[in-house]
């Protein structure tokens, strides 16, 4: 039948499933391989994602970033476009769920961004497995003095096996929040300075009556950010590692103290105070957990808890807080330094403008734009000059407790956790631990020989 | 005109290869769909689970090491564990509660449309959001649940955030999403023939007789399909104890599902290769799981046109 349709009329019906095919390909092909979209959050002008137009290098920065902060993330690239002409940064934002598969994807297919900012403990195992570009061929010229500019916690955090992979952003900084009229109807007239009357104090503050959990005197395993790691600094049990460089916590003194430590708070109800964080978490994008509710008399935190957190979700806590250097065995205030971090990926189109713009994002020779943005974001600065500015200063006469963090940054017992190839496998392994020790199915000693046995031995390639 | 000249004609320029060309270029969207994100992710799948691989770089071929170490691993054990629980007390429970469901808004009573909408609304809802609202649900000091277990005087559990209650506190949030298997029954169920429930009605069946001899046989193809798209869903169960366990796996790794703890390994762990393995090992699990049901469905699954 088909030889009775006249030629011009068949050569149409195979035009259309030919242009379906043509461009299903084409459609597919562009899933695959093309280049990724700016979100909708983008603060783009410019006509391509990377390379240079009319001299103007144009570099991308993908970021994991929602909500307010988000919004001090643009103003940052409006003002580095507008101090910079001659390189026009592009800012990208995916969840933070899928932001470390994307960014391996878009090395793996060649099409990486020019900055990327990472949670600065998973860089070791990016740069053990080159996936990062070392800053080194970089620190010369006017940014020669750049690691001695940093608090000496802030340049650990950002080198692996002595090479600078990663230039800080925004620092943490932790310390010990307590809540004022909790302490005051406990009958205790001030807040605890050593670990034995921070135990004292906080068993005066739990209210379960007939069992059912309504108030949280203090819980070391309670928080997104609690267990073993984080208060390594306290008892000088981070960077526990034997001379072959490998994990070992069952052989370090500081360790051991510390999960006896934890192990004194296992007679509190672990689930329900689990259950407690998970549903204040689950409100206000997470910003909310039982301290802000004023549910818990004391949270071990970050400056953001006290400067973000509370005034947006819960304002009637503002003047309700209080904060002291958390109480430990080293004899001085410290902290555990981490942070956000820039990092330049594999296969950037423009690194010298990415180390450009990254280095600026830290702050360097940008310290009074940088000084009015951290208190936006409740952030620790990279260096000590910036808390010297005008701005951050005001910040810190408006919110004095702000001051315990600060002084931290630079304390000789603060420390930064080397990075390894195996940090995530260590993370996981310490976060057990801890739960374990709470949950009585792990005794603090097989506790840290378990995280030694978990992080050094990766389970598979 | 010589025979000979038809005989030149190309064999692709027949009448029936010619409608073969423009059938494949009609469905060759789906073709080529299928071989980009099914067919060549199956086959990279397979060859990197004999490799240990990052993600970047080139993989390095390591033979049987990955398999060999997943069946040493403690914690895929537990998942393995831990999944099969989920699988063997879900499936039979939400499908006996979505048959119920339907067989009850099947019944001739006042609001039957308001009631359908009303036990479907739930599945549509988007499954994180869901998760967080069954957090405050069984929250255990001011939960809703152990408020009105309160009410009886039952203490209740601490749910999600107990060893020994989170799985079946999973269980029991996985009925929240029974509306689409619900409709499905109740669709199966309007198409049974008036006729066969007033001939069995004739014959001096009860109800329960009328639902084991005529509704069950004659709705059993739809009883399959639901229950293999359960057990398949099951067996990957992911997204609510990634969103309600902080850390994923916890309280002690009881709710450490199969792909909670393949995500952890891949995108965690940056162990691709391992978990390449696990996602290979995950297929073959679903596979023989569909063939053994499918074999043995023959001896109660009734299909009205079949010869037997």
């Amino acid at each position: 039948m088909t030889d009775n349709i006249p030629r011009r009329r068949r050569a149409r019906s195979w035009a259309a499933p030919s242009a379906l095919l043509a461009a299903s390909a084409v459609l597919t092909l562009a899933a695959c391989g093309g280049p990724a979209a700016p979100s909708a959050s983008s603060t783009s002008t410019s006509t391509g994602s990377t390379g240079s137009t009319s001299g103007v290098v144009n570099i991308t920065w993908q970021t994991m970033w929602s909500g307010n902060t988000l919004t001090l993330l643009n103003q940052m690239v409006t003002e580095f476009n507008q101090t910079h002409p001659d390189i026009h940064v592009t800012e990208s934002n995916i969840p933070s769920a899928t932001g470390d598969a994307k960014l391996l994807s878009e090395i793996a297919a060649g099409d990486p961004p020019d900055v990327f900012t990472e949670w600065n403990p998973v860089l070791g195992e990016y740069a053990a497995d080159g996936t990062i570009q070392s800053m080194s061929p970089y620190l010369t010229g006017t940014y020669a003095g750049l690691e001695k500019w940093e608090y000496p916690i802030a340049l650990q955090g950002g080198e692996y096996k002595g090479t600078l992979y990663a230039l800080p952003m925004s620092m943490n900084s932790w310390a010990l929040y307590y809540n004022k009229s909790m302490l005051k109807a406990a009958g205790i007239s001030s807040p605890p300075t050593t670990l034995a009357q921070l135990y004292a104090d906080q068993a005066k503050e739990w209210k379960t009556p007939g069992g059912k959990l309504e108030q949280i005197g203090f819980d070391p395993d309670a928080g997104d950010n609690a267990g073993f790691e984080y208060y390594g600094s306290f008892f000088g049990a981070v960077n526990c590692f034997n001379s072959a460089g490998k994990y070992s916590f069952e052989t370090c003194p500081g360790a051991a103290t510390e999960a006896n430590w934890l192990a004194q708070y296992d007679n509190y109800p672990l689930a329900d105070v689990e259950a407690m964080q998970a549903a204040y978490g689950a409100v206000a994008g997470g910003d909310d957990d039982p301290f802000v509710a004023g549910k818990m008399g004391f949270d071990m935190d970050g400056p953001w808890e006290g400067a973000q957190n509370i005034p947006v979700t819960n304002p009637s806590m503002n003047s309700n807080f209080g904060v002291v250097a958390f109480p430990g065995t080293v004899g001085k205030p410290s902290t555990f330094g981490q942070g956000n971090y820039n990092i330049i990926p594999k296969g950037a189109s423009n690194p010298q403008a990415a180390f450009t713009f990254a280095a600026w994002l830290a702050g360097y020779g940008n310290a009074t734009f940088t000084a009015q943005i951290d208190p936006k974001g409740g952030w620790m600065p990279a260096s000590p000059s910036i808390v010297q500015q005008p701005a951050y200063q005001a910040w810190l006469k408006a919110n004095p407790w702000l001051n315990v963090f600060v002084d931290q940054m630079s304390s000789p017992a603060s420390v930064a956790p080397s990075l390894t190839a195996t940090e995530s496998e260590f993370e996981t392994a310490e976060a057990t631990a801890t739960e374990d020790i709470a949950e009585h199915s792990k005794t603090p000693q097989q506790a840290l020989a378990y995280i030694d046995q978990q992080a050094n031995s990766a389970a598979g390639g | 005109m010589q025979m000979t000249s038809r005989a030149a004609v190309p064999a692709f320029r027949s009448p029936g290869a010619r409608r073969l060309w423009l059938g494949l270029l009609f469905v060759s969207p789906w073709i080529i769909g299928f071989c980009g994100f099914y067919l060549y992710p199956f086959f990279a799948t397979l060859y990197y689970s004999f490799t240990s691989f990052t993600g970047i770089g080139n993989p390095t071929f390591t033979g049987l090491a990955n398999f060999d170490a997943l069946i040493h691993d403690d914690t895929f054990r537990t998942a393995l564990f831990n999944t099969f629980y989920y699988t063997v007390i879900e499936v039979p429970f939400s499908t006996v509660a979505a048959l119920g469901l339907a067989m009850l808004l099947n019944m001739n009573v006042r609001g039957q449309a308001f009631y359908r909408t009303l036990f479907y609304i739930p599945s549509i809802v988007p499954v994180v959001a869901s998760s967080l609202i069954f957090v405050w649900i069984f929250q255990p000091s001011f939960g809703i649940v152990n408020a009105l277990l309160a009410d009886v005087h039952v203490s209740g559990p601490a749910w999600f955030f107990s060893i020994t209650w989170s799985k079946p506190t999973f269980i029991l949030l996985g009925l929240w999403g029974m509306g689409q298997p619900m409709v499905i029954y109740l669709a199966a169920l309007q198409g049974v023939p008036k006729e066969m429930y007033e001939v069995a009605a004739l014959e001096g069946a009860g109800p329960w007789q009328r639902l084991r001899y005529v509704t069950i046989p004659m709705i059993s193809p739809i009883i399959l399909f639901n229950v293999i798209l359960s057990l398949v869903l099951s067996i990957q169960y992911f997204t609510q104890a990634q969103v309600i366990e902080t850390p994923p796996g916890s309280p002690g790794n009881s709710t450490m599902f199969y792909v909670t703890y393949y995500y952890q390994q891949a995108f965690q762990y940056l162990h691709l290769g391992y978990a390449s393995a696990m996602a290979f090992l995950l297929f073959i699990l679903v596979l023989i799981v569909t063939v053994v049901l499918l074999k043995t469905s023959s001896r109660w699954v009734y299909y009205e046109n079949e010869e037997r």
